[in-house]
């Protein structure tokens, strides 16, 4: 008795001690250690990963990086890796919508960091970080939701400002609802030179806005009890928002099939009016070298739905240190590292949005004398508030592919909107029972 | 006299048909790819005009630039896996040639038991797909520890590339007479010699097609190298070329630059490569 | 022991054996064996649940799965026959060019050089049908006002996949029939034309039986060789939309990692096998047809 009493105090103890020594010196010294990681690749992500360097000299550990690919294919990776039981490395990079994936090979942070740092993150952030309650990845400066851009200079015009009053009875501005969107689009459109809007037509990527604009409806995905609830009234609204702007060719014929890269190079063409996207565009949109509409770009938070919330499906990436980890303090305090402010501002800066109060602060500060930049951050900023995760099942991803043919079935007229939604809800059920989640 | 001029207007109708064909059927070949090589020189603004702007107004090597200015500023580490691709496809490319001379010959030269039945079953190991070995496949090299090493995609691709390689060349083989090289031994030619001299030499057009055709399989390979690469280690050109997608946004510019990084070497060696096609004609001169 | 000398055939094609075997056939076992399980990439334990047949049941009445089988027998069937043809013609018309043939053969092979995901993305941009290049020409020319929907349509994305499809693979008929006609003897081209044939019928009785044998291992290998239309497709419509395009390959892969249900998808891959078999013996009867045709000394 006395004995385990006496284990017990002393894992207490190094527990506090361990904590305390975390909070007083992060990064902290870990001579010797070395960690295997694998980090997502490509040109937008690996700028940060030169502050590993940084972090090596100043703890003396090392670092080794075994595997840098692209988002889908880490995916890919991390899921072969837990099939054959080779999750021998420590840190990964993760992300808010792939993470719900991975049950039990991440380890909770809470445990390895002291909570003060971790209240230097965006609530929001740490909400969509954290799976039955243990904090699974700390959240870098890659953090997206989407706004709304559009052309100003067909806001500005005089003809179309008394055409569109006459023709709608309101007058015509930048929209704050969804509805505004559908009136605008329509009125803008003139295929097939120009268009009113357009959006994201396969894979996840038309289950995520269908997700949002569901939510901005007031309806829910997945219910309490984790069943599929979106063939409701609202989701019969929030699908025919898409049906229906396809019907009146408002959007590019095309649309079903586009994903991130068509819309942006859409909306750079200068061919579509309004468009709903993401940050990493920001600066594309407005650089004369890349897009027709360089100069003439604004944007607002994204509009409500007629539940009054505004759509924010939204996502970031992170990092996790592994279950298996044998230094986990070490590999906590490497990304503890990767995501601290000086990381955050390195990132930060060159576009993306960050995921710590203090960093907002800063790039908004940073961007006084860029009305366009502040336009941006002031959009996304106020789209963050009401931001949030794709549902925190397994089977998320799984759940997307069986759903989208069917939006894309009832926005080409196969099918009814309640019929291709209830067909929808119908293999989601089946996928979750054979999952075991329901 | 007149039908003379008839023929000989014939004669020329049928020359300029064929040139203007050649002509036609190269152009489509060649557009769609003109079309990359332009994207990678122009600003995207230009490529993804509407109108479209079909002359392009500036032609700039910033994507170039940018690539190899080092990770940070727009740059992938397009050294190593230049480096990596060179090394596997290579190899791999001279492994399948001459395991499939060795298989293509055995089948065309030697009768035994069951040859129709393996020749099948080599053909057939082409028919597994590629999702259904994947992920064994990267079961079987973690437990060997040779994932994200040259070794390993060597190895893949050599798979591969055998069974088009023995079939090829088998047919090329079949192709040669065998009196000939029963000749060459009976002047006094080892069989080894009289493979050298005499039936190699003939079946050149096949080793080098069939060459250049693995080479191309594994220069440009994706599905395999995408599971079984992870780092600057073994990652080759073709997975490279997803560095400049990110989640919501592609860098199409980028990725044709790195496209013309690809082709360049392959369109090189193909021309060096393929002038052992014409040693065919020769073969009809032997015979002849 | 020592005496012992193994065949040379034997000796030549055990480099062959060794490397298949080790590749190809050992992972084979293992995905057979998962193709009897619920196997699911973020469930290892599942492998070792044996659940016989199930998965094969329940594709043998899954709708999706045998449309999507009977769309790629179609795009193989479609796709190989008019590569064979357009293979031919350019094999022929750059063997009779009397000038520039490294050149032109060079040229020719110029798509086999662009990497599948490259395809999928060039193809995929020019049939966008608001900024793509082909909408852009047939605008500018005049022939049409409208956006057409290349990649909606169910016909024309099947058409437009088709085009990427040919386009990158035509190449790989064009060489190997090159090949074979380079390679051919002379003599026989002339004794026709001494015996007063017209061209084309020295063609279909001299030229083309010589030829065919290229032409159909060219045709078998690219009946296998389904990844580069596997990455094609993934890029250009991802078997969309509503499923209007989606092919057995996709399907597949989608499944195994997306999905993460290996189990199942392995099980959609054996009978997948079965179609890639019966293309493989019918062109290997043809062949073996065909070498008979040409004469004894095969």
């Amino acid at each position: 008795m006395n004995k385990l009493l006496a284990g017990v105090s002393a894992g207490v103890l190094a527990f506090v001690a361990g904590g305390a020594a975390l909070a007083q010196d992060l990064p902290g010294k870990f001579e010797g250690v070395t960690i295997d990681a694998k980090l997502i690749g490509g040109q937008q992500y690996e700028n940060l990963y030169s502050r590993i360097a940084d972090w090596e000299a100043a703890t003396g550990a090392k670092v080794n990086v075994i595997s840098k690919k692209n988002h889908f294919d880490l995916d890919k990776e991390i899921k072969s890796d837990i099939a054959v039981g080779a999750v021998n490395w420590c840190v990964g990079s993760n992300h808010s919508s792939f993470a719900p994936q991975y049950p039990g090979i991440y380890t909770d942070l809470n445990a390895l960091l002291p909570a003060e740092e971790i209240d230097a993150y965006v609530d929001a952030n740490i909400a969509a970080s954290t799976l039955d309650g243990k904090l699974v990845m700390l959240p870098r400066a890659q953090f997206d939701v989407s706004a709304l851009y559009y052309q100003k200079d067909i806001y500005e015009n005089e003809d179309n400002k008394a055409a569109f009053k006459e023709q709608y009875g309101y007058d015509l501005a930048p929209p704050d609802t969804w509805e505004q969107v559908t009136d605008q689009a329509k009125f803008f459109a003139n295929p097939p030179d120009f268009y009113g809007t357009q959006y994201a037509g396969k894979e996840e990527a038309i289950n995520g806005r269908f997700y949002e604009m569901l939510r901005a409806e007031g309806g829910e995905y997945l219910d309490a009890d984790g069943r599929p609830a979106f063939n409701s009234e609202a989701g019969v609204r929030a699908l025919n928002w898409f049906v229906d702007l396809y019907s009146a060719k408002a959007v590019p014929a095309g649309t079903t099939n586009y994903l991130w890269d068509d819309l942006g190079q859409g909306f750079a063409s200068g061919t579509v009016a309004i468009n709903l996207d993401w940050p990493g565009w920001a600066g594309f949109f407005n650089d004369p070298g890349a897009s027709k509409v360089a100069g003439n770009v604004g944007v607002v938070a994204p509009p409500k739905g007629s539940s009054g919330a505004r759509t924010g499906w939204s996502g970031h990436h992170g990092f996790s240190v592994t279950e298996s980890c044998e230094n986990k303090e070490a590999a906590a305090s490497l990304i503890w590292f990767l995501t601290n402010e000086d990381s955050q501002k390195l990132e930060a800066a060159a576009g993306p949005l960050p995921t710590r109060d203090a960093v907002w602060d800063w790039v908004i500060a940073e961007a006084a004398d860029d009305p366009y930049r502040k336009e941006v951050l002031q959009a996304f900023q106020e789209a963050a508030k009401g931001a949030y995760p794709v549902p925190q099942s397994p089977s998320w991803i799984e759940i997307s592919n069986a759903v989208y043919p069917q939006l894309q079935a009832a926005i080409l007229g196969d099918k009814t909107t309640q019929q291709a939604l209830d067909d929808a809800a119908e293999e989601a059920q089946e996928i979750l029972e054979d999952a075991g989640e329901l | 006299m007149d039908e003379n001029a008839g023929h000989r207007l014939k004669r020329s109708l049928l020359k300029a048909g064929h040139l203007i064909g050649l002509f036609l059927a190269m152009a489509i070949i060649c557009l769609p790819g003109f079309w990359i090589v332009l994207s990678s020189l122009r600003p995207t603004v230009e490529i993804m005009a509407k109108p479209p702007v079909w002359i392009p107004n500036e032609i700039s090597f910033d994507a170039y630039v940018a690539m190899f200015s080092g990770v940070g500023q727009g740059g992938i580490p397009v050294l190593e896996y230049f480096r990596n691709s060179v090394i596997i496809s290579v190899t791999s490319t001279v492994i399948a040639l001459a395991v499939g001379m060795a298989g293509g010959y055995a089948f065309a030269r030697y009768r035994f038991r069951g040859k129709t039945a393996i020749f099948l079953g080599f053909m057939l190991t082409r028919t597994v797909p590629g999702i259904a070995l994947s992920l064994p496949l990267f079961f079987v090299y973690a437990k060997l520890g040779i994932i994200d090493t040259h070794f390993g995609m060597i190895l893949a691709y050599v798979a591969l590339n055998v069974p088009f390689t023995v079939w090829l060349i088998d047919g090329f083989f079949r192709q040669v007479p065998r009196d000939l090289a029963e000749a060459a031994q009976i002047d006094g030619c080892t069989r080894w010699q009289a493979f050298w001299q005499v039936e190699f030499p003939l079946a050149r057009p096949g080793i080098a097609s069939a060459g250049i055709f693995a080479f191309l399989i594994s220069w440009n390979e994706f599905a395999l190298a995408s599971q079984l690469t992870r780092s600057t280690n073994s990652k080759t050109l073709p997975v490279g070329l997803l560095d400049y997608t990110a989640e919501f946004t592609i860098d199409w510019r980028g990725m044709c630059a790195l496209a013309v990084v690809m082709i360049i070497p392959a369109l090189t060696l193909t021309f060096i490569v393929q002038k052992h096609l014409v040693s065919g004609l020769t073969s009809g001169a032997v015979k002849g | 022991m020592r005496g012992w000398k193994p065949a040379p055939h034997v000796l030549l094609l055990l480099p062959a054996f060794i490397v298949l075997a080790a590749v190809v056939v050992v992972p084979l076992m293992l995905s057979l064996y998962s193709s009897f399980t619920p196997f699911r990439l973020t469930r290892p334990d599942s492998i070792y649940t044996f659940i016989g047949f199930r998965n094969y049941e329940r594709l043998l009445t899954d709708k999706d799965f045998w449309i999507a089988f009977g769309r790629t027998v179609l795009l193989l069937t479609f796709a190989l026959n008019l590569e064979m043809v357009l293979g031919l013609l350019l094999a022929l018309l750059v063997e009779k060019a009397s000038r520039g043939q490294r050149i032109l053969r060079t040229i020719m092979m110029f798509p086999m050089m662009f990497s599948p995901i490259l395809v999928g993305f060039q193809f995929k941009f020019m049939f966008n049908d608001n900024i793509g290049l082909v909408n852009n020409a047939l605008q500018s020319l005049g022939l049409t006002d409208r956006a057409i929907p290349w990649l909606i349509d169910g016909q024309l994305a099947f058409i437009s996949i088709l085009i990427a499809e040919i386009w990158s693979s035509t190449a790989v008929f064009a060489i190997f029939i090159l090949a074979g006609l380079m390679a051919m003897p002379r003599e026989p081209l002339e004794a026709a034309k001494v015996d007063g044939c017209t061209p084309l019928q020295s063609f279909r009785y001299v030229t083309w039986p010589f030829v065919m044998p290229f032409a159909f291992i060219a045709m078998t290998i690219r009946s296998l060789d389904i990844a580069r239309a596997y990455d094609i497709v993934k890029i250009m419509t991802d078997g969309g939309p509503a499923g209007r395009t989606e092919i057995l390959w996709k399907l597949i892969a989608r499944t195994a990692y997306s999905d993460a249900r290996m189990g199942l998808a392995n099980a959609m891959g054996y009978i997948a096998i079965l179609l890639s078999i019966l293309f493989t013996l019918l062109f290997f009867r043809q062949l073996a047809k065909a070498r008979q045709q040409v004469g004894a000394e095969w």
